[in-house]
Parts: C-alpha cells; sequence; structure tokens
C-alpha cells in the first residue's frame, strides 16, 4: 500500500517535461498560478488552457493519473459552479428551472472559477507527475539558497526533507510489525467505542516514540563519526543543470503572465 | 529565542517527527468514524511539540508540510502532491505547525509538566487547528471560490460534528501524552546518560 512513497506521485517517463531542471518547473508553475489569479477574461482562460493542454500532451503522462489526483477536489469544482449558477444575479436571465434563475452572469463567473480550480490541480499535479520528490526538494534547496545570507537553514531543511522522506517506510514497517506484536497479546484496533479503539493505540506508539528517538540518536552518531558538517561546501551526488529549453519555457509563462495582465487592464 | 545552529541530532529528529506524522496521517485509516478516516495528527503535532519543543517541534511540521507538497502520499487520506494547496482543507495542515511550537512553548514554560500542562497543551492545541483550519476554509471559499455570500457560521457549522470527533480524541490522548512523555524521557535518559554534555 505504502510502495509509492518514496517516488510520490512520479510516472517514470523521457518527456521534455521530465527532462526539465526542476527549479525552472518549481517557477513556472509558480508564474502559472498567478496567471490563474490575474486573469479574469475569457480569452486569458483559453489562452491558459491552452497552455496546460500542450503541457499536458508534451509530458506524455498518461491522462488516468491526473484523473487520479482531480478525485478528491472535483467535488468541490462541481458544487462551486452550480452554486454560483444558481446565486449570482448578474446579467440576463438566461432560463429558469422551478424557482431557481439561471442568469448570464452566474454562468460566467462559475465557469471562470471552476477552470482556474481545474487548471491550478492539473498544472501542480504536472510537476508531481514528471518529477521525483527528491529532485524536487534539491529544487526547492538550490531556489531558496539567497535566504541562507539571513540565517535560514535552506541546506538543513533540505537534508531533513530527505531524511524524512527516507524513513517514512522504515517507521510503517517497524507500526506494522508493532501492531502485529500488541495484537498476538490481545489489542483490538478494530471492535468497540471509538475511545477504546483509540486508546488500543498507546501501545503501538510509546515503542514507536522510543524506537524513532533512538534511530535519530543512531543516525546522527552515524553522521558526526563520518565528520558532518552542515552546509560548508558540500558537493552533490545528484547535480542539476539548467539548460537553454528551461529558459526557453520560463520565457513563454512570463509573456503568458503579460499577456493576461494586458486582458485584464484592458477589460 | 536564541538561534542556534541545527545539530544533527536536531536534524535528525526533526525528520523522523516529519516521518511519524505521515505515518499517524494514515495508519489509524481503517478507523473510520463515518466516511472519515481517523488520523492521530493532531496528537502527533501535539507530540512534536512536547517532545522536541517549541522550535524543533514546528520545524518538524514545516518539513512534513513541504515534503507533503513535493508530492508523495503523507498528508491524510493518502493525499499529497503541489495540488493539496487547491484544497479548502490545507489550513488545517498549515496549523499543525503552530500547534507544535505553541504545545512546546506550554510544555518548555513549566520546569516539571504535570498532566495539567499536557491537558493545556492538548486543549489549546485543538483550538489553534480548528481556529485556523475552520477560518483558512472559510476565507478560501470567500475568495477563491468566489462565495462571497458565505458565513462564517457556515463553515463552522459543516465543520462542527468533526471538532466534536477531535475534541473526544484530544480528551482521550491527554491521558496519552504524559505516558509516552515520560516513557521517552526515561528512555533518553537510559540512551544518552553518558554523552549529554557532548556538542
Amino acid at each position: 500500500m505504502f510502495k509509492n512513497i518514496i517516488i510520490g506521485q512520479y510516472i517514470p517517463g523521457t518527456s521534455m517535461i521530465h527532462g526539465m531542471d526542476p527549479r525552472a518547473k518549481l517557477i513556472v508553475v509558480f508564474v502559472f498560478i498567478i496567471n490563474l489569479f490575474i486573469a479574469n477574461q475569457f480569452v486569458s482562460f483559453s489562452l491558459l488552457t491552452l497552455y496546460v493542454l500542450g503541457a499536458f500532451f508534451l509530458s506524455k503522462v498518461p491522462i488516468r493519473f491526473f484523473l487520479k489526483g482531480l478525485r478528491l477536489i472535483a467535488i468541490i469544482i462541481v458544487v462551486t459552479f452550480l452554486l454560483h449558477l444558481f446565486m449570482t444575479r448578474e446579467g440576463e436571465p438566461l432560463f429558469s428551472v422551478g424557482f431557481l434563475t439561471v442568469y448570464e452572469g452566474g454562468v460566467k463567473q462559475g465557469a471562470m472559477i471552476s477552470l482556474r480550480l481545474f487548471l491550478l490541480v492539473v498544472m501542480t499535479s504536472m510537476l508531481t507527475l514528471t518529477t521525483t520528490p527528491i529532485a524536487l526538494t534539491d529544487g526547492l534547496e538550490s531556489l531558496f539558497n539567497p535566504l541562507k545570507k539571513f540565517g535560514v537553514p535552506v541546506y538543513e531543511f533540505a537534508l531533513m526533507m530527505s531524511i524524512s522522506l527516507r524513513f517514512i517506510p522504515t517507521l510503517l514497517m517497524e507500526t506494522e510489525k508493532i501492531m502485529k506484536a500488541q495484537m498476538a497479546r490481545g489489542a483490538n484496533f478494530l471492535h468497540g467505542s471509538l475511545v477504546k479503539r483509540v486508546k488500543a493505540f498507546v501501545p503501538v506508539l510509546v515503542p514507536l516514540f522510543i524506537q524513532a528517538f533512538k534511530r535519530a540518536d543512531e543516525l546522527a552518531t552515524a553522521m558526526e563519526s563520518r565528520g558532518y558538517q552542515g552546509g560548508a561546501e558540500r558537493t552533490r551526488f545528484r547535480q542539476q543543470n539548467w539548460r537553454g529549453l528551461d529558459t526557453f519555457v520560463l520565457l513563454t509563462v512570463v509573456a503568458l503572465m503579460f499577456i493576461v495582465l494586458a486582458l485584464r487592464w484592458l477589460s | 529565542m536564541q538561534k542556534t545552529s541545527l545539530r544533527p541530532i536536531d536534524i535528525t529528529l526533526v525528520a523522523l517527527f516529519a516521518a511519524m506524522m505521515a505515518i499517524g496521517a494514515n495508519v489509524t485509516s481503517m478507523i473510520t468514524i463515518g466516511t472519515v478516516p481517523l488520523t492521530l495528527q493532531t496528537l502527533i503535532a501535539t507530540l512534536a511539540g512536547i517532545l522536541l519543543g517549541s522550535r524543533l517541534g514546528a520545524l518538524s511540521m514545516i518539513v512534513y508540510t513541504a515534503l507533503g507538497l513535493m508530492g508523495p502520499p503523507i498528508f491524510a487520506q493518502m493525499s499529497g502532491g503541489l495540488q493539496t494547496l487547491a484544497s479548502p482543507t490545507f489550513g488545517f495542515i498549515l496549523s499543525f505547525i503552530i500547534m507544535a511550537f505553541v504545545a512546546g512553548k506550554i510544555t518548555e514554560k513549566s520546569d516539571n509538566p504535570s498532566y495539567r500542562t499536557f491537558a493545556l497543551a492538548g486543549t489549546v492545541a485543538l483550538l489553534i487547528n480548528y481556529l485556523l483550519g475552520v477560518h483558512y476554509f472559510h476565507y478560501f471559499q470567500v475568495f477563491v471560490l468566489g462565495l462571497e455570500d458565505m458565513r462564517l457560521a457556515v463553515s463552522w457549522s459543516v465543520m462542527l460534528p468533526l471538532l466534536i470527533k477531535d475534541a473526544i480524541l484530544t480528551a482521550t490522548s491527554v491521558s496519552v501524552l504524559p505516558r509516552i512523555y515520560y516513557a521517552v524521557q526515561r528512555s533518553n535518559k537510559a540512551t544518552y546518560s553518558h554523552k549529554q554534555t557532548s556538542t
């Protein structure tokens, strides 16, 4: 069940988008999200939709993985659309169902806000579908690098994320082991009142936390004995390289931003 | 608060607590209340503050949040990835950071934390959880979904059943806090007594 924790939602591939620098992808998605919130014209939304469609075809990630990401948010999108459809009273009345009347403004607003949310989910899914969590962590680290000057432990932060990711499956196996051991002693996690079932977890949590502290200690000792020193001039195993393609994609999304801004101003 | 650099033990502890949070979010998912799977997130966020202190506790929750946004399905209901930003309940995840910080502060204030200290830490943490979570939920609807007519009271009433569930959970888990706290302290004393003075 948890076998995909380390790679997250990553779908391996060799597409142009898979090959982009994680830093470029992070910035592009960030700028794109800003674009989504600037956009208030149908032309802007069509352009943004085309952009996402282009990215979708270039990524070569099967559509079902995007649908998986949309599953949780789909209800919100639909409900928002319906609420706007029936609640907004602007523009010409189009038709009425019983006591509810649908106005032109409601359709417009509902469509725009649902589309915005939809594109937001697809674009952010694109990032995590085409990039491994480790690559993203490295990208995040080098993007936030300037903050080091202000005393923010950027390097350590990325290191903590990687260690954490590495230890989730380990701790999970441990949890399962402890749960089985306690079940063998008669613990019952599935029956009884809510309070009883929560209480049944105490004999799982206590050894789990003690074990976590021990593991942290062992790992720290291992780091110290290998002469670990924070960020100071460390070399990297995984190199990132920013290529012309990354600059180009970044330019397209910035250009899009200017267009969307101009359309907002002109309206 | 004095700024000290992170020692290796701080780094590994924070990382492991972030991992514990990931497990606490889903390990009890076979227990459901209605249709909502039970999570131990509030308990573990509070414990992070109590056991690691305010600074490292909050840091571990920041690491958890950042990691979850990078893709691994470690948020509740096995969700994760940057698309979580589009979810109206993201405020609950953000509140874990403040919860750990405040629970840590409350425990640090007392030299010899008692049952009452933990009860206070647990209750305050739960309040922070819902104040932040529900307000985020509400303002997400107003500003992002454009539902300007939404009333705050409506948002609260949507969340009320969950608040009741979590209040019961907190009341139960508060009795657990001292047991875990002292068990960990004892075990730490046994392991670290010979090297507490180094670094």
